[in-house]
């Protein structure tokens, strides 16, 4: 039993069919006596310290249920596919896949500009939100962190078999060598390239890592084998929830947001570079940084609400995911997806406005010419179905976000597919003119990279804590959550 | 001397950050000054309940980010002024505004790998002795506000120490000898 009286009113909250997206009013503990209002609780069901750990530990500490067997093995054959057809490309070469003139920049590149989109919606929830203090991001960051740092090692695949001879990738970074010695041209945004994605990755892991360390060692207090307690020890670095210790912990988390916020709006700049930096009309426009920044978090984000969509269903966490955490990210969407509405508008009126005839011409032929279709699609995904979410119904609907989510997805790859392939196409001679035929293999590269990110999502889900245990405490209701040795003692009795 | 040679400090716990604030604070205008508090999460508040001051990290930060931008500067003129100066149209060998992203990058690098390596080495070493967690479960990871004084601490007496945490309604207050190291 919990105690008698109610002492939050955080108590009646049961689940998602309490919450209703607003505050709630309390009676008579505002300043004049009155009613205050407060936000809604960040987790239902009355949970206490305890039972976060139970909840969220049981899903490390059992085996894996047949459900999860069942997604592993899907996703294991098309990582499969990914590693045939990779090995297909080594040995026969790129002319499997359907790159060739005019459209040299094909799949691998509308992939990893994908992939990285991806990813960075976590280092938003993770580093740009917790210095907003947004505390809802406790619930879902730690599996964000993790979609990051699987949608990075997706990324990374492309560049390097988009090299053509994959096994001089190491070129790419300024080794002293006996090629002369020949460094790297640092004036190119190919070599800036690399710096910001392995920088990003690296600090991904680390932000992630230094964010585990709590949770791994309450996964080894509450661990009865021994070798089972002294793998998450050493793991956890023996971590022993020392104040003296959260004084710096909290110091560096804090240091880590503040220079994560900025290494994720850089690296998807960079990456624009990539295009801008060049003559190519479509490509040579100053927009592209921020366009490419806000389509990044707008896709992540949908990515974000597919996964979670699936894991507080499967994994019983409604109690965390809550129906307003879905809801706060839906809000994200729609903000993210009117703002590349926006970008796609301001290119249009610039190609206009700008009277430059080339720049003109590729607009006019994205929208209306061959690839119609796939402007169409990205149109229509990323700037008109998200803007269903001012209804607050859809919003708080985990199949309508499901769907809307899906096909934010798949509009934001046309994104980069219209990009890449459209400008290069139709160039400045009518007598380069070609199309781009995507073959099996740049399709099964596609997919392959799909099941190597969600192979590596639910190895993660299996052997690491997938929500913020020790944070998630931090924005409970200590009132409803404490400890309650009297309780259990007349229990037991 | 009798057992207390051999204990390693004495523990116990309470229930909400409230309490834990209100402990802390006795305990640091009392005469120990070797103690700890072992919470599940941060404790707003607890660094000052404690006497701690603020964390000397940033200023390593500060630092590794300016060995950073100094690494990246190094290396790229270096390599595009010194060691391969390459006429890309006529512009200048040392072209710094392209040089810019890189720097950027790098002291993101040294920053932020060398900030969370120097956080952990702070919060675990030159730092008070802290209980053996992979023998003793103080719960602190779970949902214990643990309160810890470390034999180190010249005022520690086994008895009188122990007394001292009941009296500030502490519950379940025990000695961790140098034995339970070795419990499992």
């Amino acid at each position: 039993m919990k105690s008698e009286t109610m002492k939050s009113p955080y108590e009646t909250f049961a689940g998602d069919s309490d919450l209703h997206g607003v505050p709630i009013a309390v009676e008579g503990v505002g300043p004049f006596g009155g009613s205050e209002l407060i936000s809604e609780p960040l987790v239902t069901g009355n949970k206490t310290y305890a039972d976060v750990d139970r909840d969220i530990a049981f899903h490390v500490e059992n085996f894996p249920t047949r459900r999860w067997w069942i997604c592993f093995f899907i996703a294991g054959s098309m990582l499969g596919l990914l590693l045939f057809s990779l090995a297909t490309l080594f040995y026969v070469g790129e002319g499997v896949v359907g790159i060739n003139h005019p459209v040299g920049w094909g799949t691998f590149i509308v992939n990893f500009v994908f992939w990285i989109g991806i990813g960075h919606a976590g280092t938003l929830i993770s580093a740009v939100l917790f210095l907003f203090r947004q505390k809802w991001r406790t619930a879902i960051n730690r599996s964000a962190e993790a979609m990051t740092l699987f949608a990075v090692a997706c990324a990374g695949i492309f560049p390097i078999i988009h090299l053509g001879r994959p096994w001089f990738a190491y070129w790419l970074m300024p080794i002293p060598n006996g090629r002369g010695p020949l460094w790297i041209n640092f004036n190119s945004a190919l070599a800036w390239d690399i710096f910001a994605i392995s920088t990003y990755g690296t600090i991904s892991a680390v932000f992630w890592y230094v964010g585990l360390l709590p949770d791994l060692a309450t996964i080894r207090d509450r661990a009865t084998h021994p070798w089972r307690r002294k793998l998450y020890h050493w793991l956890s670095l023996g971590w022993t929830g020392s104040n003296r210790a959260w004084k710096h912990y909290e110091a560096a988390y804090l240091i880590l947001a503040a220079l994560a916020t900025p290494l994720v709006f850089s690296v998807h700049t960079i990456v624009s570079f990539d295009f801008a930096t060049s003559i190519m009309p479509g490509w040579h426009t100053t927009i592209f940084p921020p366009y490419f920044v806000i389509g990044a978090i707008f896709s992540g984000f949908a990515m974000v609400l597919t996964l979670m969509v699936f894991m507080r269903q499967v994994f019983n966490l409604k109690n965390y995911i809550t129906i307003n955490h879905m809801e706060a990210m839906a809000k994200i969407i729609m903000l993210t997806g009117m703002l590349v509405g926006l970008a796609y508008s301001t290119e249009f009126f610039v190609a206009w406005y700008s009277g430059s005839e080339y720049e003109g011409f590729v607009f006019r032929n994205r929208a209306f010419g061959p690839y119609g279709w796939s402007y169409f699609i990205m149109f229509t995904c990323n700037a008109i179905i998200p803007q269903f979410f001012w209804i607050k119904k859809i919003r708080r609907n985990p199949y309508t976000l499901l769907v809307i989510a899906i096909l934010v997805n798949v509009g934001m790859w046309f994104e980069r597919y219209v990009i890449i392939v459209t400008s290069l196409h139709r160039d400045f001679l009518p007598s380069s003119w070609g199309m781009y035929h995507m073959t099996f293999f740049d399709w099964s590269i596609l997919i392959g990279s799909f099941g190597l990110f969600f192979t590596l999502f639910l190895l993660f889900v299996r052997f690491l804590p997938s929500i913020a245990m020790s944070e998630v405490k931090g924005v409970m209701d200590p009132e409803v959550a404490r400890c309650r040795p009297e309780d259990d003692a007349s229990e037991e009795a | 001397m009798s057992r207390s040679d051999t204990t390693l400090g004495v523990f116990g716990y309470v229930c909400t950050p409230d309490e834990a604030l209100a402990a802390a604070k006795r305990i640091r205008d009392s005469e120990y000054t070797r103690f700890d508090v072992l919470t599940p999460f941060p404790v707003h508040g607890m660094d000052e309940a404690m006497g701690l001051k603020r964390s000397w990290v940033p200023w390593m930060t500060a630092g590794l980010a300016a060995t950073g931008i100094l690494a990246a500067q190094v290396m790229m003129v270096g390599i595009m002024v010194l060691l391969w100066p390459m006429n890309f149209g006529g512009k200048p060998f040392m072209a710094w505004p392209s040089f810019i992203p890189i720097t950027f990058e790098l002291m993101v690098l040294f920053a932020g790998i060398g900030t969370a390596v120097i956080a952990i080495f702070a919060g675990k070493r030159w730092t008070v002795p802290q209980p053996p967690v992979l023998n003793v479960r103080t719960g602190a990871t779970v949902d214990r506000f643990v309160l810890w004084i470390s034999s180190e601490d010249p005022a520690f007496d086994r008895e009188k120490t122990a007394e001292f945490l009941r009296e500030l309604r502490v519950r379940d207050v025990r000695p961790i000898d140098e034995e339970d190291r070795d419990v499992e």
